[in-house]
């Protein structure tokens, strides 16, 4: 199967390139090319139309520099999808070995560990430390966690809080604990189509082995993972604004508690731009008491990417001064906003670094949406 | 070596649609397999279920019955009486051991040529997996 | 009986792919086939003349050609037959090209399906009846739907030859999209002041009756005579009394957002469209007249009461009907949906406006009276986006707009001879200056000082109190951020809103763009498939405003050869019924789309039966009541049960 989608994307990919009209329009868009003027997806696509074979992968470390924001992919008015073009010469690359270090030590750990953060397997459900967790065998709603806020202590708090939620909501939820695996969006993007494969078969036995009415993500990752590279799998999936947002509405939830600040929400690339959610984040925010919500400029489809997709966690391509990051962080200070809202762990971290890089602690904080309804729902 | 099974596919096309839209594959040299062979009828409403009984007794392995797109009848609803029509023969032709499968309706404007060549490769390969019209028991 | 057929090879078009002379030899084993031939191009005179001395000295009776499509070349080869004296409807065509030749590539296989083609073709020949052609008087009247610069064209030209026209316009003047133009690409005419004076012809033309604000409903009949029910909405002024003195609208006191203008300015809820409208009569809006709606306002009333009294309250929707001999449909178009390229934030900001927007901006009778100013400023930079929802697929649009690339060129030069000190930028994808002229305009602009830049831009987006226009600047490889004050998306030509509507309501057919689709795309471009309905200007596909007064004029002409003819010949292929096997149950009655057989009492001996009888006149020959018969006594003429059933037998046998 890996055989057959590689040549999907080799063979067939090179042939639905051909309606490229070398607008610009893909480039133009693009976030990374701000900062790296190498990385021009208008002329790599055209410099793969005039070479036959693979070889015109080679030698082009910028394919790295990719965050699969999607925004060349939504813009192209022939409907060419750029992006998929980069991500399969990126799986050239890594089918030939010409891999960074860093992409390799987060493959390894995949293969061995099942996530790309090199932790303990035995650590996954060390979140639910002191919560009220059920197993999905006994629940219809699977809860799918993501490896990132399982692991790492900073978003620990973002399931913590989708748990109260879901459990003040009644929502009848469990989560596959020990047994879930990385969902691979990453992975697949990082051009690892066999590892992917590896973990999209584990991951659909391990959906069929219960009787799963629904999958809640805490990822876009996750949720663009599951809604467009599993064919197959015919549970509905959704992420969590979707789920809270519904609850919100149906009345199975309330807010109680004030939440006084000035907040404006981040789209996320892979709940926005390549899934078109989003209004439900934002009708969240807009119930909860006190808060004062405004939009940034560039908002919705014309959100600014922050560099974390794409497996560019993993990847450090420029300058930490030179991410787009530090745009949306300066962008939310012109705008006076105390609180930057979003609904993805990288995301998160990613602008919070970009806070502490241009020392605005004391002015601006970034949350997950999750964060703020845990200080409203009490 | 058994000769491959090359199946014996008709046609009728509505003068207005799918007639001109079959012209068009042509004028746009769009290929498709030479199975089909078409009929020209003015409306598919003029189809008779008798026709395409004969065009079963008459060696065809499938049959095709293709119009305008409902709502777009040059004679205001001959596609529906049409379709009505198939739907009804189908059941027969599965009563009296025909798989219905054989008997196909497709909708094809005079714009669209690209899909007329689809529709008859589709066809063509449907025939070919279900083999030969031979008994009437299948 | 004596069958000859002929084999066309169609220079290499047939030959290349089908074994002529191995279908000549298997036509020539045919039964009852006297002779076969074949020749290089059948439809030329030499081949016709071929046919014609065949069935001269071989009396032949009946004759196949295996050539190209019978929508192609059928008529040319009846013609053959006639002047050779044999009916012409003793014709079978087998489609070797289009449907064969063209389609195939193992030649092989190819020739073996000539050859089923061919035999049914020569199986149903023997079985054809010569027919007679009827003719009927023709309507000396046409109906133009829409009444753009096209609709406006076309009724002049058949008007001026003599005839009556019904112009239709939907909205309550005529004018179309041209009227709201400021300058016109190359030459720099005012729009209005060209197109003024043939509104006015319109006007005062004693063989055009014009129906404004009024849309069509209903059409029956065919070529030569259609009825056409015409519903008139209520403008709430007697057309007769108004002389658009204006009165009433200075006591009107409701305001509401001026359509005219694009909603970029307000006019009263009693208006003209614009000063000079034709018909220069009122009309008053009844989504916002006080009036109407809660009957508490009688302002205008009052004042028009001291003069013409033209005011009616007491107008109602009414429909007319007229008849006619053809059609010209000149339903124009719509402006692309720019919003739905949310990137280039059209919804979020004053400062971004399409194309006709900057019409209406840049027009001395538009809302800043001709100034450039937006935001109560004058820009310092303008930026212009070019094909927007034109050559894009996502949103259903593949095709280019063909004017967005000169009026473009044509409102950048505005812009400079307005504004002499502001920088200008286009971002194009390709310039296509194909017109006469465009190619030297497009160079005049350029030497004025208008940036061209090769690039589609990504997005727009503010910076402080100004915008930002994002590209890929492709010619020089590098991402560049053109700061603005105002940008003008070029937005692209979709087809009218009620294209579909009016398709179904004359059974046209449209092409995948959406627009109405012609007849044939290189020699019938201005006929639709339908016989006596024709098509001008954008209704067919984006055009500049020669293009569619040439079209126009074109579908004038071909509209009056058959007013001037006076006759149409109607298609023979009318049912007819066998009255000894009919039994009279009526089931095609009932399944006639147009009410064409009705129940006759016949006598036969001492009883009387009941037996279907068909109306040729108004029978279309869709055949559909011979496919619900019986017994078999109602038939198609040509498509009988037998002779397609011959047809069936045909492709059923195996040749060699």
């Amino acid at each position: 199967m890996p055989e057959e989608e590689w040549k999907r994307l080799v063979t067939i990919g090179r042939e639905r390139l051909f309606p490229c009209i070398q607008c610009g329009k893909c480039t133009g868009g693009c976030p990374i090319a701000l900062v790296c003027k190498t990385f021009n997806v208008r002329r790599i696509l055209n410099e793969v139309l005039y070479t036959e074979g693979e070889e015109v992968a080679h030698n082009k470390d910028y394919l790295w520099n990719c965050s699969a924001c999607g925004t060349c992919m939504s813009r192209c008015p022939k409907g060419v999808d750029p992006m998929e073009m980069v991500l399969t010469l990126r799986s050239v690359l890594v089918e030939d070995g010409e891999i960074p270090a860093k992409v390799r030590d987060v493959l390894k750990s995949i293969d061995v560990r099942k996530n790309p953060w090199g932790m303990g397997k035995d650590s996954r459900t060390d979140w639910t430390r002191g919560l009220e967790v059920k197993n999905i065998a006994d629940a219809e709603v699977l809860y799918y966690v993501c490896c990132t806020p399982a692991f790492d202590q900073r978003l620990q708090k973002v399931p913590r809080a989708i748990v109260k939620a879901f459990n003040k909501g009644g929502v009848n939820f469990g989560i596959l604990g020990l047994e879930e695996v990385c969902c691979g969006n990453e992975i697949k993007r990082l051009g690892d189509l066999w590892n992917f494969e590896a973990l999209r078969e584990k991951n659909l036995e391990n959906f069929k082995k219960y009787p799963i009415k629904q999958i809640v993500v805490t990822s876009p990752h996750c949720y663009n993972s599951f809604i467009h590279d599993y064919p197959g799998l015919d549970v509905e999936v959704k992420h969590y604004t979707q789920k809270i947002d519904e609850l919100l509405t149906e009345g199975r939830l309330a807010f109680t508690g004030e939440f006084t600040k000035k907040v404006a929400f981040h789209d996320p690339c892979f709940l926005g731009k390549h899934n078109q959610v989003f209004d439900e984040p934002r009708r969240i925010l807009q119930r909860v008491p006190g808060l004062n919500y405004v939009e940034f400029d560039r908002c919705r489809e014309r959100s600014l990417c922050c560099e974390g997709g794409g497996g560019r966690m993993w990847i450090e391509a420029f300058d930490a001064k030179d991410r787009t990051a530090n745009l949306r962080v300066r962008e939310a200070i012109d705008l006076g906003v105390e609180v930057i809202a979003t609904s993805c762990p990288f995301c998160l971290l990613t602008l919070e670094d970009a806070i502490k890089i241009g020392r605005y602690e004391e002015r601006l904080k970034v949350m997950d949406i999750m964060e703020i309804i845990d200080l409203v729902l009490n | 070596m058994l000769k491959k099974f090359d199946p014996n596919i008709m046609a009728f096309l509505c003068n207005w649609c799918s007639y001109a839209g079959a012209d068009l594959t042509g004028t746009s040299h769009f290929h498709y397999p030479p199975n089909l062979k078409a009929i020209r009828v003015m409306c598919t409403g003029r189809i008779n279920p008798l026709m395409v009984a004969a065009a079963f007794r008459h060696g065809a392995d499938g049959v095709l019955i293709s119009g305008c797109h409902p709502g777009e009848c040059h004679y205001m609803e001959g596609n529906y009486l049409a379709r009505r029509k198939i739907f009804v023969f189908r059941n027969l032709l599965e009563f009296v051991g025909i798989n219905p499968e054989r008997l196909q309706m497709s909708w094809v404007s005079a714009s669209e040529g690209k899909k007329f060549s689809n529709v008859v490769k589709e066809i063509t390969e449907k025939i070919k997996k279900l083999g030969p019209l031979t008994t009437f028991d299948e | 009986m004596k069958l000859g057929v002929y084999i066309c090879h169609c220079g290499v078009n047939i030959k290349a792919n089908v074994n002529v002379a191995k279908l000549t030899k298997f036509a020539e084993q045919l039964p009852r086939v006297r002779v076969a031939r074949d020749y290089l191009y059948m439809c030329s005179e030499p081949g016709q003349q071929l046919i014609k001395k065949d069935i001269e000295e071989h009396g032949l009776d009946r004759v196949v050609v295996a050539a190209c499509s019978p929508r192609m070349h059928e008529i040319t080869f009846r013609k053959a037959l006639r002047s050779a004296g044999l009916n012409p409807h003793c014709l079978e065509i087998a489609n070797i090209r289009e449907q064969c030749s063209w389609v195939h590539e193992d030649r092989m296989k190819a020739t073996q399906k000539a050859q089923k083609l061919l035999a049914a073709a020569v199986s149903k020949a023997a079985l054809l009846e010569p027919l007679e052609e009827k003719e009927v008087e023709v309507t000396p009247a046409a109906l133009v739907v829409g009444g753009g610069i096209a609709g406006i064209q076309a009724a002049l030209d058949i008007a001026d030859t003599g005839y009556k026209v019904y112009l239709v316009e939907k909205e309550p003047s005529i004018g179309g999209h041209m009227i709201q133009l400021d300058k016109t690409f190359p030459t720099l005419d005012c729009s209005a002041c060209i197109l003024t004076p043939k509104m006015a012809d319109v006007g005062n033309h004693p063989n055009i009756e014009l129906f404004s604000y009024s849309e069509v409903v209903a059409v029956k009949g065919f070529v030569g005579n259609f009825e056409v029910t015409i519903k008139k909405k209520p403008r709430y002024i007697d057309e007769t009394k108004c002389n658009a003195c204006g009165q009433c609208a200075q006591y009107c006191s409701i305001e509401v957002p001026d359509s005219f203008n694009l909603n970029l300015s307000k006019r009263k809820c009693i208006y003209i469209p614009f000063p000079q409208s034709v018909p220069a009569c009122y009309v008053i809006d009844p989504d916002h007249c006080r009036y109407l709606l809660t009957r508490d306002c009688t302002q205008c009333l009052e004042v028009c009461k001291q003069g013409t009294n033209a005011i009616d309250f007491t107008q109602k929707e009414e429909l007319v009907e007229v008849k006619v001999g053809t059609i010209v449909i000149a339903t124009g178009y719509d402006l692309f949906d720019v919003t739905t390229k949310p990137e280039y934030g059209y919804h979020l900001y004053d400062n971004v406006i399409t194309g006709l927007e900057f019409e209406r901006l840049s027009n001395a009778s538009g809302p800043t009276t001709g100034e450039i100013i937006i935001n109560g400023k004058k820009p310092k930079d303008v930026v212009f986006i070019q094909c927007v929802g034109s050559r894009d697929k996502t949103v259903g649009n593949e095709y280019c707009s063909r004017v967005c690339c000169m009026y473009t060129a044509k409102q950048a030069h505005l812009v400079r001879e307005k504004l002499p000190q502001a920088t200008i930028t286009v971002f194009y994808m390709d310039v296509r200056a194909f017109g006469k002229g465009f190619e030297e305009f497009y160079d005049r602009v350029k030497q004025e000082g208008v940036k061209y830049r090769r690039g589609n831009p990504s997005e727009v987006y503010r910076r402080g109190d100004r915008l930002v226009v994002k590209a890929e600047d492709t010619l020089q490889g590098e991402l560049v951020e053109v700061e603005a004050d105002l940008v003008v998306l070029a937005s692209g030509i979709i087809p009218n809103k009620q294209t579909a509507q009016i398709a179904s309501l004359l059974k046209l057919s449209q092409s995948p763009d959406r627009f109405l689709l012609e007849a044939h795309p290189k020699l019938r471009p201005v006929d639709s498939a339908s016989d006596g309905i024709f098509l001008a200007g954008c209704c067919q596909g984006p055009k500049d405003i020669p293009d569619s007064v040439a079209q126009a004029s074109a579908a004038a002409a071909k509209s009056l050869i058959p007013l001037s003819t006076g006759k149409v010949i109607i298609q023979a292929l009318t049912s007819f019924v066998q009255e000894s096997d009919c039994r009279g149950c009526g089931f095609c009655v009932e399944a006639c789309p147009f009410d064409a057989i009705e129940l006759r009492e016949v006598k036969r001996g001492r009883r009387v039966l009941e037996v279907a009888s068909v109306n040729e006149v108004l029978c279309k020959g869709c055949g559909v009541c011979a496919s619900v018969c019986l017994s078999g006594a109602i038939q198609q003429k040509s498509f009988a049960d037998r002779q397609i059933l011959s047809m069936v037998a045909a492709l059923g046998e195996e040749y060699a």
